[in-house]
């Protein structure tokens, strides 16, 4: 409307004053919004710049809030005296691990549900009430029975229970990718004599891969994420970062700023990368549960 | 209908062989330790006195629910959190999906930018509100004094009742963000006609929003509120950081009361039984949840 009236060159008073009310609600929106922005992102921001500050910018009064110049040494110290590399990589491997093998089983499973109904509304009963089910709940059995098998501090056993908490999202997710492939396709290649593993394998998996690299990327984030397993299941050897963390809080709330916040800033590290790249599902995977394993 | 194809024929073992990887981790990862749980939950098994137990029945959750003083109390601090964190997380996520559906230019850009703190740890969100709390060196009491409003350190965990509002503001710093994201996604769902015919009619934003947007919304909203509150049970690796459940116990929430009894006393039988407990709210809520959602698709459809 008003760049109608511009156009004709007749600038009424009530053109300019439903511009000036459009730009003062813009101005709010945009106000409202950094406000947001410095509550939900300042904590990234303290973190960070906390992480490069020297000893004596800590203690200084009045507080230092952009170290000049940076140091990098609470990063050397948390690689060579707290082992920070050891559990980073620890990290690394087991969501690595998870997120592949909770892939490989959740894939045929979905597959199964999507194109025959495989055990109809029992089934997706089932998976929503997995979902649900507090960890805590299995926390005590799989602790003893680790313990009998020799599974504690292992990857294999974090990654076996990650890869199972993980299947009833995963599952969920590719049942729609799964239904959008148009069927036409893997027939056709049936027709040609494809079997079906390798219809599945061979025409379907590279044109879903999309959808599935956001079911890995969900399952990724949860494990790095998860802590009630970790923290029981590990010991000195495969400690994830989440455990790591724990032992920066003894000693009080103003202890270990410098390394606490640098394995702070590395264990966020990929919950940032992971948010950009999601923009689009994150409604979705946050609601089954994607990021709090 | 469809013509039958060649890729929904089957033989008849391959939906279950198909299936059957998944679903055995699940009886043997999920479904039996859950069975063995409920029968150590009728034992006394407790790893600090020995190896041997025996059966003693319902017990354990006579204790649980009617005598264990801290567990009740574990109760009454989780709902504590639960309903301020709900609240503000409803109302902070409503306003900023409305902030975000007026943006013309960069939503996606920030939209992502908030939601970071939903993908972050619980874990390492709450260390680095645990460092920002901090008496000394903290940046609120550092800003607090820097700006004037404080003239004194003060110790955010110090009382029971300020200690409970700094675990809801990093507990609402988590997971507003889900809240917006959620809310936005249903703003969006709604038709634009229905307000552009409002207009025509006459009626003011205020108005608009009251009898269009808010009914339209009822749903998602509830939706997303169940999502949280289910989530908001297993409050844990938050409190592990934050406070441990101090001072006093007063932040000890379910999911931490039954990890200690299991981790730190050692007694396993009685932790199985809290953890059913549990379970058993949990399952009443995940119905609340299913039949809400039906509900909602019978609007729907």
């Amino acid at each position: 409307m008003a760049i109608a009236i511009e156009r004709s060159g007749v600038t009424t008073r009530r053109a300019r004053r439903y511009r000036a009310r459009r730009f003062i609600g813009h101005a709010l929106v945009y106000l409202g919004l950094t406000v947001a922005l410095v509550f939900f992102l300042g904590p990234f921001f303290w973190i960070v710049t906390t992480s490069l500050k020297g000893n004596e910018d800590f203690f200084a009064y009045p507080p230092v809030w952009i170290p000049s110049p940076p140091s990098l040494r609470h990063y050397a110290g948390l690689f060579t005296r707290s082992s920070g590399a050891r559990y980073f990589t620890n990290s690394m491997v087991i969501s690595t691990l998870s997120m592949l093998s909770a892939l490989a089983v959740s894939l045929p499973t979905a597959y199964s549900i999507a194109r025959w109904r495989f055990g109809g509304g029992f089934l997706s009963t089932l998976l929503l009430v997995l979902r649900m089910l507090p960890a805590i709940a299995l926390i005590i059995p799989i602790y003893i029975m680790y313990k009998m098998l020799g599974l504690t501090n292992s990857y294999l056993g974090l990654v076996v229970i990650y890869t199972v908490v993980y299947i009833p999202f995963a599952v969920w997710l590719l049942v729609g990718f799964i239904r959008d492939f148009p069927i036409e396709i893997e027939d056709a290649a049936m027709i040609d004599g494809c079997s079906r593993l390798r219809a599945v394998v061979q025409v379907m998996v590279p044109i879903i891969a999309p959808g599935m690299a956001v079911v890995a990327l969900f399952a990724f984030i949860a494990t790095w994420n998860e802590f009630l397993f970790a923290i029981v299941l590990t010991g000195i050897e495969t400690k994830t970062m989440m455990v790591l963390v724990t032992s920066f809080t003894t000693g009080g709330t103003d202890a270990f700023y410098g390394e606490a916040s640098a394995s702070v800033v590395l264990g966020v590290l990929p919950a940032f990368a992971i948010a950009f790249i999601l923009q689009r599902y994150l409604v979705k995977g946050l609601a089954l549960g994607g990021t709090k394993g | 209908m469809r013509a039958m194809t060649l890729a929904l024929k089957r033989k008849q073992w391959e939906p279950l062989a198909f299936a059957s990887p998944a679903l055995l981790l699940i009886a043997l990862v999920i479904v039996f330790p859950l069975v063995y749980a409920f029968y150590l939950s009728l034992q006394n098994f407790d790893l600090s006195v020995g190896a041997d137990y025996e059966y003693v029945g319902a017990k354990n959750y006579v204790e649980a629910l009617f005598r264990d003083q801290r567990f009740l109390g574990s109760v009454w601090n989780t709902a504590a959190i639960i309903a301020p964190s709900l609240a503000v997380e409803l109302l902070l996520g409503l306003g900023l999906a409305l902030l975000l559906g007026r943006v013309i230019r960069g939503r996606p850009v920030i939209t992502a930018l908030l939601a970071i703190p939903a993908m972050v740890s619980p874990v390492m969100g709450a260390m680095a509100w645990r460092m920002m709390y901090g008496v000394k060196y903290g940046a609120i009491n550092n800003l607090g004094r820097q700006l004037g409003l404080l003239d004194v350190y003060f110790d955010w965990f110090g009382s029971p009742v300020i200690s409970v509002i700094a675990v809801v503001l990093v507990e609402i710093w988590l997971n507003t963000p889900f809240m917006m994201l959620v809310l936005l996604a249903g703003l969006q769902s709604i038709p634009q006609e229905l307000y552009e015919s409002a207009k025509v009619d006459g009626a003011t934003a205020w108005q608009a929003f009251w009898s269009i947007t808010l009914p339209l919304l009822k749903f998602t909203m509830a939706v997303g509120v169940m999502i949280r509150l289910i989530d908001l049970t297993k409050l844990f690796g938050l409190i592990f950081i934050l406070t441990f459940g101090g001072p006093g116990g007063a932040t000890e929430t379910v999911a931490f009361d039954t990890y200690l009894v299991g981790f730190k006393d050692f007694r396993m039988s009685y932790a199985s039984a809290l953890s059913f407990v549990i379970v058993g709210g949990v399952l009443v809520l995940t119905l609340v949840f299913l039949w809400v959602q039906r509900m909602r698709e019978a609007r729907a459809g």
